[in-house]
């Protein structure tokens, strides 16, 4: 067993000066003796100053940051009454000054005081942290140092008087600062302080214009043929900022592929109308009772008697408020884009689960294509394909491919490589390990990403309305339009049945399969 | 075995592995300059696996390579069907090079040539004992009825009636285990490589089938590679035991020469806890009958003594010589060969022949 002064040891050289009262703050905080309202009261009043001098930079933000909120308010209830006094001559902002002056003064007092208590709490529970991890690697800070409060005052004399001065001004918009930088191309003169609060203190200033671009058209000549006719911006116009300039080449070669290449895209629209009608035929061809008769079928079939029921009565809830059309419409596009999500993901996410450079490629793919938000999809696709259901279906396409080859790789990668060690040394070959053990043993990820399709499919099929794909996805914007909230609802409802059905069915099957 | 007028069916010639990206450059200077692991390690950031092995393992036997972890001894049984590719030497099987065979060749030899077993089985959860032990002949486009009559029988070698139809997670770790076996057997390969096949199971599970394997073994020849970091079982498995360390064979013998004359302390060490009843026998603790009685004793009538073969072990001997006065005499051919004593024959058990 230690001795007191042994087991103290360490505390004290952690913290240094004042080390008594450290090494029994932590002994209390590791015999979890710690009052519920101990508060450091060094740290309360000294705030960043500190949490600089012990060395911890995380105490330092969070103090430093809680006394500039407070300054900053500071410095709103004196930007407020210096505006309210400017306009003494108009009650209603004077009033409208008055008040907010006084929210900011009382929220300067109230970050103050309890942003300085809970520091003062937060400050010992988080420095023994700290002495934690001083204990596995000592060039972690301890002690208290004075040399630590030049950077803190620089730290602190880069911030403040910008922030400071930030609030106590109105920040100038825009178009004042355009026309400003006009002005200074003509050669009029401009305050330092104009110039500086348009630098500084409002939007992040245009660095450079760039001559507005040729206008571009794609008029036919005597034989017919398309040709690229460029036209000069005529003189004088306004240089145009950077992202004028790159949206508009984006625009130029998105009509420049569509023009020359349009019977790619025509090609494409042919195949999927060709596609979707053949699923119609199916779903909305046929007469009610039938498709309705083999859906629930189909979902006895696969998921057993209670999902049937859920089934039976979300199919009948279509039914009886009118929907059944536009559902199965719905559901039609959701299986094309479906399958031909499964028909492309599933190779890719195959390549990307077996081969390195795959992965490297098409992650950052993935990535762009599920954080890009879905409503962008559209404008290129009505771009390429106008409007219309295959542009909603292509749309739906990227949007709900990347499950899949995620999924799809990620079961490939789970497969043990004991397992596939043995199928090797049994004298299997690539195709044989592949279709014998890889994708039998990815299944069950396979099936959860073609799920995955599926919801996210429905959910921009009903997106893609917007262009003109129709189905469920019409009612509701129609409804928006109109604001017919009442019918809105129930179309949402009726989207939301279809969701909860196609998932349960799909869910339930791949798990009785297991 | 020592002097075999022909090769093993299995041989390694001078097998080196190194792992890492400067291997190739890491064997040519350990060539060169002969380089130790540590020096490896330091100057090409790579690590010595196997460090020149030489093994040659004759038709129908059972070839025991024992060593701890890391020893480098599943390395050096994956290299024999060329599951890793060695960085220097060559592997024969039959006489023919296993690095110059093709991919189309390499998967033939696997499929039809050697079967393999694995610590952890390696059985394929989603289909039946059945279609796991046919997996091999499935490799090689065998069709369902053949593939599903050959697993049968060999089902019924590994006292698994019953079970085809099961899924491998519905057994225990001991049946799985015994599917790994029938799996390796289902092509009949001639030869099998077992990489710790009863590590991973309880100690009288893994006692039965040591002995089933060495019943199957007696009846179907296989030559076998059997890997285990037990000494304890290389002794019962083996017909003869390599022993490893840090990727080196540093004993090779059989299970008698490991125990009697360990080649270092690495290998006593090991050899100290073993018990020596059943591997030392009577011609090795026995002394010619004129040294008995030069040294003033005279041998009582052989009527009298308790007589034995030179064949028989210690356990054997230690039966005898129990509630017995005179000294045990080792008959050969109706002739005594031999005398043990009691003296003797505590030598012999405590190893020190």
């Amino acid at each position: 067993m230690a001795t007191e002064q042994e087991l103290r040891k360490p505390f004290l050289d952690f913290a240094g000066p004042n080390g008594a009262y450290y090494a029994d703050t932590f002994l209390k905080i590791q015999k979890n003796a710690l009052g519920r309202w101990h508060i450091n009261v060094a740290a309360m009043l000294g705030s960043f100053v500190w949490a600089a001098l012990r060395g911890s930079w995380l105490l330092f933000l969070i103090s430093f940051v809680i006394d500039l909120i407070a300054a900053v308010n500071l410095a709103l209830v004196y930007k407020y009454s210096k505006a309210a006094a400017d306009n003494a001559d108009k009650d209603f902002l004077v009033a409208r000054y008055e008040g907010w002056s006084d929210s900011s003064l009382i929220g300067a007092i109230v970050v103050f005081v309890l942003g300085r208590l809970a520091f003062g709490w937060l400050a010992d529970r988080l420095y023994a942290r700290q002495y934690e991890r001083w204990r596995v690697d000592h060039s972690v800070n301890s002690g208290l140092r004075r040399s630590r409060l030049g950077l803190a005052g620089l730290i602190v004399l880069l911030i403040v008087p910008l922030m400071i001065y930030r609030t106590t001004q109105f920040a100038p918009d825009e178009r004042t600062c355009i026309k400003q930088n006009r002005a200074i191309a003509q050669g009029e003169e401009v305050g330092f302080k104009d110039r500086f609060d348009c630098a500084v203190i409002g939007e992040f200033p245009t660095l450079f214009w760039i001559d507005r671009p040729d206008k571009v058209t794609f008029p036919r000549d005597e034989d017919g043929n398309r040709i690229v006719q460029r036209e000069p911006a005529r003189e004088g116009a306004p240089p145009v900022n950077l992202n004028t300039y790159v949206s508009q080449a984006i625009d130029d070669s998105i009509a420049y592929v569509t023009v020359f290449y349009g019977f790619l895209f025509d090609g494409i629209t042919k195949f999927l109308r060709g596609m979707l009608s053949a699923i119609s035929s199916v779903t909305v061809g046929t007469p009610w009772p039938i498709t309705m008769g083999v859906l629930v079928l189909m979902a006895y079939k696969m998921a057993g008697p209670r999902v049937t029921i859920f089934v039976a009565a979300s199919l009948i809830y279509l039914a009886l408020f009118g929907f059944w059309q536009t559902a199965m419409d719905t559901l039609s596009l959701v299986l094309a884009a479906s399958i031909i999500c499964v028909v492309i993901g599933l190779p890719l996410g195959i390549w990307v689960g077996k081969s390195q450079r795959g992965h490297a490629i098409m992650t950052p793919i993935l990535d762009v294509m599920q954080t890009i938000p879905s409503f962008v999809y559209l404008l290129p696709a009505i771009a390429f394909f106008s409007i219309g259901k295959p542009p909603g279906i292509l749309a739906t396409m990227i949007f709900a491919m990347p499950p899949m080859v995620r999924l799809t790789a990620l079961g490939i990668r789970q497969v043990g490589e004991s397992t596939k060690e043995a199928a090797l040394a049994f004298g299997a070959n690539p195709r044989q390990l592949l279709t014998k053990v890889e994708l039998p043993l990815a299944l069950p990820s396979i099936m959860a990403g073609i799920n995955q399709v599926v919801m996210m499919s429905l959910s921009m099929v009903v997106i893609a309305a917007l262009i003109g794909a129709g189905g469920m996805g019409y009612v509701v914007t129609e409804a928006l339009e109109n604001t017919e909230t009442g019918r809105g609802i129930l179309a949402g409802i009726g989207i939301a049945l279809l969701a909860m059905m196609i998932d349960r069915v799909v869910q339930k099957a791949n798990k009785t399969r297991r | 075995m020592s002097d075999m007028n022909k090769e093993g069916v299995v041989v390694t010639r001078n097998v080196w592995k190194i792992f890492g990206d400067r291997a190739e450059e890491a064997m040519e200077a350990v060539r060169r300059e002969k380089l130790s692991k540590a020096e490896v390690l330091e100057r090409y950031e790579a690590v010595v696996g196997v460090k020149d092995v030489s093994i040659s393992v004759g038709e129908g036997e059972v070839f025991c390579i024992m060593g701890l972890s890391g020893s480098g001894k599943s390395t050096l049984v994956r290299h024999i069907n060329r599951l890793i590719e060695p960085t220097g030497g060559e592997i024969l099987i039959n006489g023919v090079n296993v690095g110059e065979l093709n991919a189309e060749e390499l998967r033939i030899l696997r499929a039809d040539k050697i079967g393999m077993v694995f610590q952890n089985m390696a059985l394929l959860p989603h289909r039946t004992v059945r279609d796991n032990v046919a997996f091999a002949l499935e490799l090689r486009n065998v069709d369902a009825f053949t593939r599903a009559q050959h697993a049968e029988r060999v089902i019924e070698l590994v006292h698994l009636e019953g079970y085809g139809d099961r899924l491998p997670s519905e057994l225990s770790g001991g049946m799985q285990q015994r599917v790994g076996l029938a799996r390796a057997m289902a092509a009949d390969p001639d030869i099998l490589l077992m990489d710790e096949p009863f590590s991973a199971l309880d100690p009288l599970i893994r006692r039965g089938l040591q002995d089933e394997f060495l019943e199957l073994s007696k009846t179907m020849k296989k030559t076998t590679l059997f890997i285990t970091h037990d000494l304890d079982e290389a002794i019962r498995m083996g017909s003869r035991i390599a022993i490893m360390k840090d990727g080196e064979i540093v004993q090779t013998g059989t299970p008698e020469e490991i125990v009697t004359k360990p080649a270092d302390d690495y290998v006593a060490d090991f050899v100290a806890g073993i018990s020596k009843l059943k591997l030392v026998f009577a011609h090795t603790v026995m002394q010619p009958v004129e040294a008995y009685e030069t040294g003033g004793r005279t041998l009582p009538p052989i009527d009298a003594c308790p007589t034995a073969g030179p064949e028989d072990n210690l356990d054997v001997l230690v039966s005898l010589a129990v509630d017995q006065e005179n000294p045990i005499v080792i008959v050969d051919d109706d002739k005594p060969v031999g005398v043990v004593t009691k003296d003797s024959l505590l030598h012999g058990i405590k190893g020190e022949v």
